[in-house]
């Protein structure tokens, strides 16, 4: 069958001569979910860059609306209806909602804008997506999943034909996923395709009619949604089946490493007590505005705290700032990778180790190659896949290959305590095992507290000897041992 | 992309092989036409004598290059170099006539320190941008090198050696920038610090998440930024023998033409010393040979102002080419 709104059919593509695609195939029909699953680096990105015309493919065709291209640039993309919602936001945080949603094309009145017709104009499109959202707000005031949402609107008033969402659920709550998925209900019941990219699995059943699956630049597998089984999909991801989700073997600890007493936070959380012993992983389970990241946040001097104590190996540490509490041997994974983790236009070898160059050198000089051979040392011990090695610029590797570099620096630096906030948001099956198994090796081997703060229950239930479940700002439960369970987390932390 | 990493790990050599194109080899390719076209053009270019007076001329903006580099680098931009260049050698002049050229001199480098200060004060404390902070006081001090001279030049006697000594048959303004850039291009590549403003000017927000001073490290580059206009003003005033309120105009300009023309990104987090030394040669070629063609001045201006917005386009599509392979 011949899809009648985008079939690409046996793209190649290459890189300085490296090939990342090899022949893949793919169709989409008018109304119809496409989940697009593949670990970090099986090529997903490039495919939907090559529909969306950012890049050319070395060969094969592509066919949109019935009309057959060899090349596509952006522009005539965008004319045939194809649209790339990012993780990232790409809105004005300082125009209005109505603003935005028409950025660049407001309607004009005899060459002013013409504001009533703006305000009426938006209000209709949000409507139209029963989204309940004041168009004379700001977009910067918005929660994130509200300005995606916005991002949606635009694609939708630029007469959208196909929606390309990149991993748009990995920086929402619950409540926001929800609604997401009811505006593609609604997207859908008006004719829109969407290609959808998630690391969510969980997710595929709900929204997805078709899925298709990527696996080092081959189309391993297209099946219906709801006929795909979770180890079906595992399996054609990583290409062998996944171990089942054991819950890690305890650490036996008896150490107090940190001690936090009655930790409260203006706003954000209140007389939060718990301890954490040399070389334990424990997670404080959260959904996102629950206070669990604000703890950790606190604990590293980026937010101010309004009460309570933190010790440290028995002695009191007051977080002044983020240097400060660096310098007392605590390190800390922020979940805005781009945004607050990451140099990105510097290599590899320099992000890993910008915390150890005191280490790599006498007087405030850093010795020339230590910093290569840490990367190279860490790169094997994490699978971090580098093509050009220690130089390579980190923003080009992939999310999970990124992540893993910034998890190192902190190795690296040996730190005695390790905060994580969500430590693999937007990473794939594959590199999220391997962090949870080099964050457990590396507690256990130097003695190190892990605290991690985390919504995603999966991550406790394989990364956590114990976990703490918050909701709204309070400590609600404690569990340890096997009572840590997908069931029991969801349900204590709503 | 910028500073080749010394390593005998077979993946990093490999991985040489593959690099991208270097931010600096189009500027040698264009150096070399210009030296072969003026070469070709006027009798008078080649010759030792003419390359000496080139360097010469390049010598007091590259000192103030050098920390500038170092702050465009970490994302900052100090524009008044010029006036404080202009500031510090009227100082100079005023007291090496009356007090001697040991005090002079102290002066002049304290009055360097306190400016960078006060800039490095606004930018890091008070978090003004540093275009808007040194714009400022860019026109305070050049009101306040008229104010000294009450408009007036000021003669200075018995000290041009700074400008003009000639040890080793070399003169010694270059020697000066000379051993400030090697320093500095140490300063980058090997030390903590040198690092840490890479850091800072790629990601800002991710230098203080990771726990790096940066407010520390910024303030003290404004030091040496400040420091560096002071040394440039008493070189420009030993030359002339005088100090001339309007001798160090335009210095930031041709300053920033020539860091940017290097390779060092206005976005921060990119950028070499050895960049910059090739962008003051381009610029130092290019003037030259214009003198030497018989061009009238105005059009060096002219020139100057359009390598600057070469320099930013040739960035721009050098970083467009670099993200499509």
């Amino acid at each position: 069958m011949k899809a009648d709104l985008v079939h690409l059919e046996n793209i190649h593509k290459s890189f300085n001569g490296v090939e990342v695609l090899h022949g893949v195939d793919l169709s989409l029909n008018a109304g119809e979910v496409l989940a697009l699953l593949g670990e970090n680096g099986a090529g997903k990105s490039t495919l939907v860059k090559i529909l969306a015309g950012d890049i050319p493919p070395t060969s094969g065709t592509i066919t949109i609306q019935g009309t057959e291209l060899a090349r596509l640039d952006v522009y005539q993309a965008r004319q045939l209806g194809v649209r790339m919602i990012f993780q990232e936001l790409n809105d004005a945080p300082t125009l209005t909602v109505a603003e935005n949603i028409f950025l660049g094309q407001w309607p004009k009145n005899s060459g002013l804008v013409s504001w009533k017709e703006l305000q009426r104009k938006a209000k209709e499109v949000l409507d139209r997506l029963e989204v309940d959202i004041s168009v004379d707000a700001m977009a910067g005031s918005l929660r994130v999943g509200e300005r995606q949402l916005l991002e949606i609107a635009r694609a939708l008033t630029q007469n959208a034909k196909v929606l390309v969402l990149d991993e748009p659920t990995a920086a929402l709550s619950n409540v926001e996923v929800d609604r997401l998925f009811i505006v593609m209900q609604q997207l859908k019941s008006q004719g829109v395709g969407m290609i959808y990219i998630t690391h969510r699995l969980d997710e595929v059943a709900l929204v997805a009619d078709r899925v298709q699956v990527l696996r080092d630049g081959n189309s391993v597998l297209t099946t219906k949604g709801k006929e795909a089984s979770r180890d079906d999909l595992v399996t054609a991801m990583l290409g062998h089946e996944a171990t089942k989700n054991a819950r890690p073997v305890p650490v036996v600890t008896t150490k107090k490493a940190v001690e936090i007493k009655n930790l409260s936070s203006f706003t954000e959380f209140d007389d939060v007590s718990f301890s954490v012993d040399e070389g334990e992983v424990v997670c404080i389970f959260g959904k996102i505005g629950s206070g669990s990241a604000e703890i950790l946040e606190s604990m590293f001097g980026l937010r101010p705290l309004s009460g309570g104590e933190i010790s440290m190996f028995g002695e009191v540490f007051t977080p002044k700032n983020p240097a400060h509490s660096a310098e007392a041997g605590i390190g800390y994974l922020p979940a805005d990778r781009q945004r607050l983790g990451s140099f990105g236009s510097r290599s590899v070898a320099e992000n890993l180790s910008v915390r150890a160059w005191h280490n790599m050198g006498r007087f405030g000089f850093v010795k020339s190659g230590l910093e290569a051979l840490a990367f190279n040392k860490w790169a094997e011990a994490l699978r971090i896949n580098s093509r050009r090695g220690p130089t390579q610029e980190i923003a080009t590797l992939s999310g999970g290959n990124q992540q893993k570099v910034l998890l190192a620096r902190w190795f690296e630096a040996k730190v005695n305590v390790l905060l994580l906030v969500e430590p693999t948001r937007g990473v794939d099956v594959g590199a999220r095992r391997d962090i949870y198994e080099i964050i457990r090796k590396q507690a256990k081997e130097s003695n190190m507290a892990v605290i991690v703060a985390t919504s995603d229950y999966e991550e406790v239930v394989l990364l956590a000897d114990r976990a703490l479940i918050m909701a709204r700002g309070k400590i609600v439960s404690e569990l340890t041992g096997n009572a840590v369970d997908a069931n029991t987390l969801v349900s204590a932390s709503s | 992309m910028s500073e080749p990493q010394t390593t005998k790990h077979p993946v990093a050599t490999e991985a040489k092989k593959r690099r991208s194109i270097p931010a600096t080899a189009p500027l040698v390719v264009f150096l070399l036409a210009m030296m072969i076209f003026f070469t070709i053009t006027s009798e008078y270019f080649f010759d030792i004598e003419n390359f000496r007076n080139i360097l010469v001329a390049m010598a007091v903006t590259g000192v103030v290059c050098v920390p500038g580099t170092l702050l465009m680098i970490s994302g900052q931009v100090d524009l008044s170099v010029g006036s404080a260049a202009a500031v510090s050698g009227m100082i100079l002049a005023k007291t090496v006539n009356s007090h001697g050229i040991a005090i002079g001199l102290l002066l002049c480098l304290v009055f360097g320190l306190v400016i960078g200060l006060i800039n490095g004060f606004f930018v890091t404390v008070v978090g003004v941008s540093s275009l808007i902070t040194t714009l400022g006081t860019l026109a305070t001090l050049y009101g306040v090198a008229l104010l000294i001279g009450n408009g007036q030049t000021v003669g200075m006697r018995n000290f041009d050696w700074l400008g003009t000594a000639q040890p080793f048959n070399f003169p010694l303004p270059v020697i000066i920038f000379a051993l400030l850039s090697i320093l500095g291009a140490i300063v980058l590549r090997k030390t903590v610090y040198g690092r840490s403003l890479y850091a800072i000017g790629s990601n800002p927000n991710a230098a203080r998440v990771v726990g790096i001073r940066s407010n520390r490290i910024l303030l003290l580059t404004f030091i040496y930024s400040g420091l560096a206009s002071a040394l440039a003003g008493a070189i420009l005033t030993s030359q002339l023998s005088a100090g001339d309120p309007n001798a160090a105009r335009g210095l930031e300009l041709e300053a920033i033409t020539a860091i940017v023309l290097g390779g060092a990104s206005l976005a921060g987090g990119r950028g070499t010393l050895f960049g910059t030394v090739l962008g003051l040669l381009v610029l130092g070629v290019l003037n030259n040979g214009l003198i030497l063609l018989d061009i009238p001045t105005f059009w060096q201006r002219i020139a100057q102002g359009v390598m600057l917005i070469l320099a930013v386009s040739f960035d721009q599509v050098r970083q467009k080419l670099n993200d499509q392979r």
